[in-house]
């Protein structure tokens, strides 16, 4: 209450703002002044003290008496200095009060607290038995400034410093978590984000970017930023933004073409987490695009056969010395999508002829007889299909077959990862593989059919011989009965 | 060459077994030759379908597993890996369905010629009861493939037996081999169906036939004043038998085209968890039944609805097995037309609630 | 005339004797084709056999139909067989047995599953499930566990 009271002199004062008044009247302000300490030198420089707010605004007491013992009295509420929680507590007074904001003008949130109780930072450390994290801890005591003030530790530029103050601490984060790494501000400073915020410039990502600043929760929590299923939103805030990304000159449709595409589908869609997000391709910390010749090796931590083969292919070679993004080159970056057969060839949608026009060409050749060795094992599939279909709808049990049908799409998926070889003899023999497979599917469908109408062959012949029989009788006993 | 050697067995068999007795008897038999004489030929047909079921029963056995877990699947198996699987099953399946009918029109036909009157009653008693057990075959039978039709029919149907007052829960236990329908029903089923069923079957079957035999063909009340003389009639051997042969001839070639051309499905493997299907309904011949309960009102005064219509199907058929008992006019040789009312009703009743049955 | 009637009994009688014939051919020959042992003995499908023991060599697989999902069944270096369903946990393609390093690989996207199908990298969101191997003399035989 007597709190409370104390702060609406500040407010009636408000109005006249010419700080020597606020300063005559703090006697907190005045007195610690004079003795030169660290604290109100700094609260000099602080934003509460810029609006009027005195030391008693957070430490309790009586600001207006210049008797230090009536001004620091547990019974005007002086708390002292607040350790731990309470730090925290203090702050959220105000600054989650949405009456106490208003009050000042203010458009600040009033979700800070909540956000970090809630957060990772807001868990209690079983080291200290208090909150890991407190408002203090990033956003400094005393001389606290805007966020939008290049002074404040946490504006933009100075962000990942004041984060790597503790997440770069190798013996401070064993503390609480030993497995967490420590080099994100090492790998940060690599990325292209991080070159251009060391130069100043505050509009590229930094740790509050995409981590959140009071809302913080650890990667594997559904609800962070940075979950796999959320980081391409995360991303695409700034990268899709066209004013925002404007100065540099970088596309920014990537999302959008990434959410077409089959990893975007997978991820987004289907939430596999199974499937790549940006980091994924691009690091996280250190994000970058990859280099021109490791493309290779990025796609091939999934697609780790593709890329051995296309590494002991002529292509690679090839692609290096041209200078082209390997897998990017026929499968774009981006907006990869599901690669089908009309990739391959000398046709209109392929991608080989687009290098290799001269019809004389070796590259030329083996790429039209891989398309048409695909397209046969296709057809033979489908010719398999249509066969036990057919079976199937006679009534007849093809189980056996539609088995051999699974094999025939494994068949189908080393194709397609052997294409990367470029080894039309290597390629012919895995399609001869499958189209034994179907040869075998069709065969077994074909013996069904077979046995459809062996029955009703054997059907027509028991038939027959029954009535036959039937005629005989039917004679004999017309016989015996004509006397 | 051949008749010599059957003369040969003939006369080797007479020796020992007196069969020229036996052949003397069979000489003697005659059947009548009338108007009617057409219906005779039903009691011999459905002697052949259950003949059938049996043989193509004891093949099916070679290969059926009787447990829940392997039942469908062994079923599956006769159908495709198993040379001729396919016919055995589709003829015992097709086979059972006609039996039925056979044994609806056998009973029936009695019915109207009242043939179940004196001396005949116990014929007739026996008759219905065989009748009785071919519905059990019919209902037993039918789980065995274990899926989803099967499992729910049967849930429903020993549902409605346990709505049966005062025995009725124990019955239900009894059928189920517990409160729900598992595994341990349909291994109860399977006992019943190859085991009890044809062992009641057979001895009821047997004091049938006797009977038949004993008392020879009964004739149509019209014919019994007509003077011996002016009677038509044919030998029972060989012309009558012959004429069976014939008409079971004629059946098994019925039975192997419906088997070819609309071979025994097996539908979906029973799963106790999964709700019943839509539409579930009984297989035909319970047909009737399960539309009458399902058409009379849930409460009707204080009593209960569906207890009601057990209560009175189980009347009516305590009349019809006791028809020879309390119809004194037919076994005094007068005619009975309010015999023939009731059965029409009972035949139009049955046939238009199949129908309703089968299109609701 | 009695030619004539002799001529028409003999008719009559090999129609009998041959419809007779065919009768009993129609209804034994399917009889003893469907008494004779089909190539797979029974429905298999608690139980499949994946072989002889001796036809697998030490540190190599197969995949084997049980039912109509596919199972790998692995012989380690030491002799010992395990079995586990064949279907990655990711996109369901089939998994195969790399040598070289132990491990049930996914050649798809590089998911890899340790012996025991437990998924130890890449892709995979789940273990594979297991199967029980039984061995009855010489033979090998798979089935679903309890």
């Amino acid at each position: 209450m007597k709190k409370m009271l104390l702060l609406t002199i500040p407010i009636f004062f408000f109005y006249f703002n010419p700080t020597s008044v606020f300063a005559a009247d703090d006697q907190c302000y005045t007195c610690h002044s004079a003795l030169e300490d660290k604290e109100s030198k700094l609260f000099a420089g602080d934003i509460h003290f810029k609006k009027g707010i005195s030391c008693s605004g957070c430490h309790g007491g009586d600001k207006s008496s210049e008797d230090n013992e009536v001004a620091m009295s547990k019974a005007k509420g002086f708390i002292g200095v607040p350790k731990g929680d309470k730090i925290t507590e203090v702050c959220a007074k105000c600054h989650a009060s949405e009456k106490m904001m208003k009050s000042f003008g203010s458009k600040l949130p009033i979700n800070q607290y909540d956000n970090l109780i809630n957060s990772a930072h807001g868990k209690s450390s079983t080291v200290s038995g208090t909150r890991i994290v407190q408002c203090t801890t990033c956003h400094t005591a005393h001389g606290i400034k805007s966020v939008k003030d290049p002074l404040s530790p946490v504006y933009a530029t100075n962000i990942p410093k004041t984060c790597s103050k503790c997440h770069g601490d190798a013996a401070y984060m064993r503390n609480y978590n030993p497995s967490l790494a420590i080099d994100q501000y090492t790998k940060y400073l690599t990325s292209v984000h991080g070159m251009l915020n060391s130069k100043g410039d505050p509009k590229p990502a930094q740790c509050a970017s995409c981590h959140g600043s009071h809302d913080i929760k650890p990667v594997k929590d559904i609800k962070s930023k940075v979950y796999p299923v959320n980081l391409p939103y995360t991303c695409s805030n700034c990268h899709s933004n066209k004013e925002y990304m404007a100065q540099y000159k970088i596309p920014t449709d990537q999302f959008e073409k990434y959410a077409r595409s089959v990893h975007g589908k997978a991820l987004l869609e289907k939430n596999d987490p199974g499937a790549p997000a940006c980091n994924s391709c691009h690091g996280n910390h250190g994000a970058a695009p990859p280099g021109v010749e490791s493309i290779s090796q990025v796609c091939g931590t999934c697609h780790a056969l593709n890329a051995e083969l296309f590494s002991g292919s002529p292509h690679k070679a090839a692609f290096e010395k041209k200078g082209y993004p390997e897998c990017e080159t026929c499968h774009s970056n981006h907006e990869i999508v599901t690669a089908t057969n009309k990739l391959l060839g000398v046709g209109k949608d392929a991608v080989c002829i687009r290098c290799h026009e001269d019809k004389s060409s070796n590259g030329y050749k083996s790429a039209s007889m891989m398309r048409s060795l695909i397209d046969s094992l296709d057809n033979t599939k489908q010719s398999a299909i249509v066969l036990i279909n057919e079976a199937e709808q006679k009534g007849m049990d093809v189980t056996e077959a539609k088995f051999k049908l699974r094999d025939i799409n494994q068949v189908k998926l080393e194709t397609r990862t052997q294409v990367h070889s470029f080894d039309p003899k290597k390629f012919k023999d895995i399609v001869d593989k499958g189209l034994v497979i179907s040869a075998d599917a069709s065969a077994d469908a074909n013996h069904a059919i077979h046995e459809y109408y062996f029955r009703r062959v054997g059907l027509c012949v028991s038939f027959f011989l029954i009535s036959l029989l039937v005629f005989g009788l039917y004679l004999y006993l017309r016989k015996i009965e004509k006397k | 060459m051949v008749k010599k050697y059957f003369t040969k067995t003939y006369e080797w068999l007479d020796e020992r077994l007196d069969l020229t007795s036996l052949s003397h008897f069979i000489e003697k038999k005659y059947v009548p030759v009338h108007a009617h004489s057409i219906w005779y030929y039903f009691g011999g047909v459905s002697l052949f379908f259950f003949l059938i079921q049996v043989l193509t029963g004891i093949l099916l056995l070679f290969y059926y597993k009787g447990s829940a877990d392997l039942a469908f699947e062994s079923i599956q198996f006769i159908m495709s890996k198993v040379e001729f699987g396919w016919l055995i099953r589709s003829i015992h399946a097709w086979a059972a369905n006609l039996f039925i009918l056979s044994v609806f029109i056998h009973m029936f036909s009695v019915f109207f010629e009242k043939s179940y009157r004196k001396p005949r009653e116990l014929t007739w008693v026996t008759g219905v009861f065989l009748f009785f057990m071919t519905l059990a075959f019919g209902f037993s039978g039918y789980l065995l493939p274990w899926n989803k039709l099967a499992f729910f029919a049967t849930k429903v149907g020993t549902d409605i037996a346990g709505n049966i007052p005062i025995v009725g829960n124990i019955m239900k236990g009894f059928l189920r081999g517990g409160d729900d329908v598992t595994g341990a029903t349909l291994s109860r089923f399977f006992g019943f169906h190859v085991a009890l069923f044809p062992g009641i079957f057979t001895i009821l079957l047997v004091i049938h036939l006797i009977m038949v035999q004993r008392q020879g063909m009964s004739e149509p009340m019209e014919t019994e004043g007509t003077p011996e003389t002016e009677k038509k009639s044919m030998p029972f051997f060989p012309n009558f038998m012959l004429r069976d042969l014939l008409l079971w001839l004629i059946v098994l070639n019925v039975l192997a085209i419906l088997a070819v051309f609309f071979p025994a499905d097996l539908g979906e493997k029973a799963d106790p968890f999964s709700s019943a299907p839509a539409g579930i309904k009984p297989e035909w011949y319970f047909l009737f039944m399960f539309q009458t309960l399902k058409y009379i009102p849930a409460k009707i005064f204080i009593m209960d609805g569906e207890l009601l219509g057990i209560l009175l199907f189980g009347f009516a058929g305590l009349l019809w097995v006791l028809v020879p008992f309390w119809d004194t006019q037919s076994s005094k040789g007068l005619r009975n037309r309010k015999i023939n009312y009731i059965g029409l009703f009972a035949v139009g009743f049955i046939i238009v609630l199949t129908i309703l049955g089968w299109v609701s | 005339m009695s030619e004539n009637l002799q001529s028409r009994r003999s008719f009559i009688t090999s129609i009998l004797t041959l419809g007779a014939a065919g009768l009993s051919a129609s209804i034994i020959y399917p009889i003893i084709k469907y008494l004779t042992p089909p190539k797979q003995r029974e429905a298999e499908v608690s139980n499949v056999s994946a072989g002889k023991i001796k036809d697998m060599e030490n540190d190599s697989f197969k995949i084997v139909r049980f039912g109509n999902k596919p199972v790998i069944l692995i012989k380690t270096d030491k002799g010992d067989f395990k079995a586990l369903s064949a279907q990655c946990t990711h996109l369901d393609c089939t998994v195969q047995y790399k040598k070289s390093e132990g491990v049930i690989w996914c050649a798809c996207h590089n998911g890899k599953y340790d012996l025991n199908g437990r998924n130890i990298s890449g892709p995979p969101p789940r273990p594979l499930d297991p199967y029980m191997v039984q061995i009855k003399g010489e033979e090998v035989f798979i089935s679903k566990k309890a």
